[in-house]
């Protein structure tokens, strides 16, 4: 079978049973005795179907891995084994190992990583396949059911070729009777893991004595084992590979969704944009024409495209949890590796986020979270000691606010030291000495430099002053904001608000010289035309006072390098961020549009204050102003 | 009676070795053949009674060879020289019609054990 275009499919099933496996793991480790049952059996399910999808993949490295992390489990499961802290610690080393293989692995290749080392931990501490009682044995292998009988044949340990040897078996097999389904499948015995054990159904006439003749003759043959009667198989439905694709757990989601190639995807959404541009094209042609029935065709194939335009992006849209729910394994290890005792809680798993930017949020917040580990959450004695519970509290959110996603971490740690930040800072040249007190604001543009740390130590995870910066600047790109609220003894809380999308955003064109600019509509406050009066110059820096308030003002002009053109007529657009505001001086307005966003990295050095441009309806480009960059 | 055997190897080494091996132990060398299109013809020819293949052979392999022998000799009884790693051709040799299979480098006991297997 062509198994490559099932690698798609693998890779995301396999990646939802590692997160499964980890989120296990965690259970078992706070289970005690028979809680741990639950947690053991879903590892297990969860190892076996990896097991059974990557040996059709021929993954080798994933295949001897998962069959080794299923030995050991069998036998935790079978009472043979007494799961210690030390075996659970090598089973999340091995969900690690194994979350990496799936990665790497694809059908051209298969999966090279090298699991020997950690199989072999794996087996040392269940034994070598060849001393498992038969018990254990069953417990590896589901017999295949229908009519007949099962055969089950073991080959001479270290046999050459096993696959080979099983293939010369099944041959004989096959001179008996009719021979019906093959445990394992073709594809696991020629694996390198496979262990020359397997089983066979045939409808025959012979007795159990021609049969163990006839197959024993076939070489290297250890032991044949009829059953007449048909075992109830361990879980059969869900733990033998054919069932599993076909079981209900897989089917319900997989009736309701298609996995698309994200490529194509991006294809459509970049053939959506660029109807977008025609779109505007077509309208500005048809208004020249003025005619009615034009005018009509124009607006409905407008209207429709629109409508293409937003189930395009509807399709880019996924459900936070597939990246959050990598995070408690995160803050799990964080923990562990610290001292520290967490209660970590994910709430709005299922808000959709635009799947470019899911993807990139995903390391900022790994950062994030395992800062507020380190240096947010105390020790258990220190918050004991402070009147608060001994474990600290983590929680991740997201919701969703107008046209924004924000995402909250929260801790009930100890809060960013203020005065040390301070000092520090005036240290550092940054803040002026006589300041007393930072703001939350003031504080997050400290913290937020590249290579500011308050820590003097430094840690597996963190402290070495990287970090904070890319994660404001990695928001930033987004086109998103990072705001932070930190109360000493109480805790911090950093907010992300992302767009929903990338892609398309309402933006407001406005014209210098013979360019235009995009100024993202969700940062504009107002407009308004310059007059002279309300302009005035406070400690050399020109500000504009609106209602009372005195806002600084930018000149787009100076922005992009041309001259100003004093006494001109011109624009003054209000930006706003959170609190910030600021005016920007423009030449013209020219409207608002929808505009499709083309990312650009920022030229190395240079100005960084675009993150992007669009084309426009007269096929011109504008570039996008990274409003953030400017407050 | 001896047995007669045909030996099918693009390499002399390897043919020589497996004649020394079997004729010691009392079967009869009929004849050799350095590709697949000669060892069919052979076959037609000699109708041995074991014939030892090579897999990976000039002028049509040895898998070929194989699923041609046992197309026009159901009772053909080949036994296939594979090397380490090539458990796949191995695999597809056996399904083509072929009775056993040996490894390289070859153990003369090895050989003859799979020879009484592929003869019994």
């Amino acid at each position: 079978m062509d198994a490559s275009r099932y690698a798609e499919l693998f890779l995301t099933e396999a990646r939802d049973h590692v997160t499964a496996i980890n989120q296990a793991l965690i259970d078992l480790e706070h289970a005690s005795g028979g809680d741990a049952r639950d947690p053991l059996d879903a590892i297990f399910r969860a190892v076996h179907t990896v097991k059974g999808m990557s040996g059709v993949m021929e993954y080798g490295a994933i295949t001897s891995l998962s069959h080794a992390m299923e030995t050991l489990l069998a036998r935790v499961r079978a009472g043979q084994e007494a799961l210690t802290p030390g075996q659970v610690s090598l089973l999340f080393d091995s969900a690690d190992a194994l979350e990496r293989a799936i990665e790497s692995a694809n059908p051209a290749e298969g999966s090279a990583l090298d699991v020997a080392g950690l199989v072999q931990r794996l087996q040392g501490r269940s034994g070598p396949d060849e001393t498992l009682p038969d018990d254990a044995r069953g417990l590896q292998l589901d017999l295949p059911d229908g009519p007949g009988v099962a055969i089950e044949v073991t080959l001479e340990p270290g046999t050459i070729l096993p696959g080979a040897r099983a293939q010369l078996v099944l041959a004989r097999v096959h001179t008996l009777g009719t021979m019906g389904r093959v445990v394992p499948d073709d594809a696991e015995m020629m694996a390198e893991s496979f262990t020359g054990h397997f089983a066979v159904r045939i409808e025959t006439d012979a007795d159990d004595e021609q049969i163990r003749a006839t197959l024993t003759a076939a070489g290297f043959v250890r032991d044949v084992r009829v059953v007449r009667t048909p075992r109830p198989a361990v879980a059969a439905s869900e733990t033998n590979f054919d069932a599993a694709w076909s079981n209900e757990a897989l089917k319900a989601p997989l009736q309701r969704y298609v996995r698309i190639d994200l490529r194509r995807l991006d294809h459509l959404m970049n053939l959506a944009g660029e109807l977008m541009i025609v779109r505007g094209r077509l309208a500005q042609q048809a208004m020249q024409h003025r005619d009615p029935a034009l005018d009509d065709a124009v607006t409905e194939a407008a209207r429709l495209i629109g409508e293409l335009q937003d189930g395009v992006l509807g399709g880019r849209m996924v459900p936070v949890w597939q990246v959050f729910d990598r995070f408690p394994r995160v803050v799990r290890d964080a923990a562990s590796l610290l001292g520290k005792e967490v209660e970590f809680t994910l709430e709005g798993r299922e808000i959709e986020l635009d799947r470019s930017l899911l993807e990139q949020v995903a390391d900022p917040l790994v950062h994030l979270l395992r800062n507020a580990v380190d240096h947010g959450i105390e020790a258990p004695a220190d918050r004991v000691a402070a009147g608060k519970r001994a474990v600290g509290r983590l929680t991740l959110s997201a919701t969703r606010e107008r046209s924004a996603v924000v995402i909250r971490l929260r801790d009930d740690g100890r809060g960013i030291d203020r005065a040390r930040v301070l000092r520090k800072a005036q240290a550092l040249g940054l803040v002026d000495v006589e300041r007393e007190r930072l703001d939350d604001d003031e504080l997050a543009r400290i913290i937020a430099r590249p290579g500011f740390s308050t820590s003097d130590r430094v840690t597996e995870l963190s402290g070495r002053g990287v970090g904070m910066d890319a994660v404001y600047s990695r928001i930033r790109t987004m086109g998103g904001l990072v705001d932070l609220k930190t109360v000493e003894g109480e805790g911090t809380t950093f907010s992300l608000r992302l767009p929903v999308t990338l892609a398309v955003i309402p933006a407001l064109l406005a014209r210098v010289g013979g360019e235009a600019y995009a100024l993202p509509l969700s940062h504009v406050r107002e407009t308004m035309q310059r007059r002279g009066g309300c302009v005035r110059t406070v400690r050399g820096r020109e500000v504009i006072v609106i209602r009372e308030e005195v806002l600084p003002l930018l000149h787009l002009r100076d922005i992009v390098g041309l001259p100003r053109e004093e006494g001109a007529p011109c624009h003054v657009v209000i930006l706003e961020i959170a609190e910030r505001r600021a005016g920007l001086v423009v030449d013209r307005l020219l409207g608002r549009e929808e505009i499709v966003v083309k990312p650009f990295d920022a030229v190395q050095g240079g100005a960084s204050c675009f993150n992007g441009a669009t084309i426009m309806g007269d096929g011109s480009a504008a570039l996008i102003l990274e409003v953030s960059s400017l407050l | 009676m001896s047995h007669s055997v045909l030996i099918c190897d693009d390499a002399i080494f390897m043919r020589t070795m497996l004649g020394d091996i079997l004729s010691q132990a009392g079967f009869d060398i009929v004849g050799e053949a350095e590709t697949g299109a000669q060892a069919v013809d052979k076959y037609r020819e000699l109708r041995p009674d074991l014939v030892t293949m090579d897999i990976v052979m000039p002028d049509m392999g040895g898998i070929d060879a194989v699923r041609e022998i046992t197309r026009q000799d159901p009772m053909a009884k080949v036994l296939m020289c594979s090397a380490m790693g090539q458990q796949g051709l191995v695999v597809e040799a056996i399904q083509a019609g072929a009775k056993d299979f040996v490894v390289k480098p070859f153990q003369p006991s090895r050989v003859l054990e799979a020879v009484q297997r592929v003869l019994g």
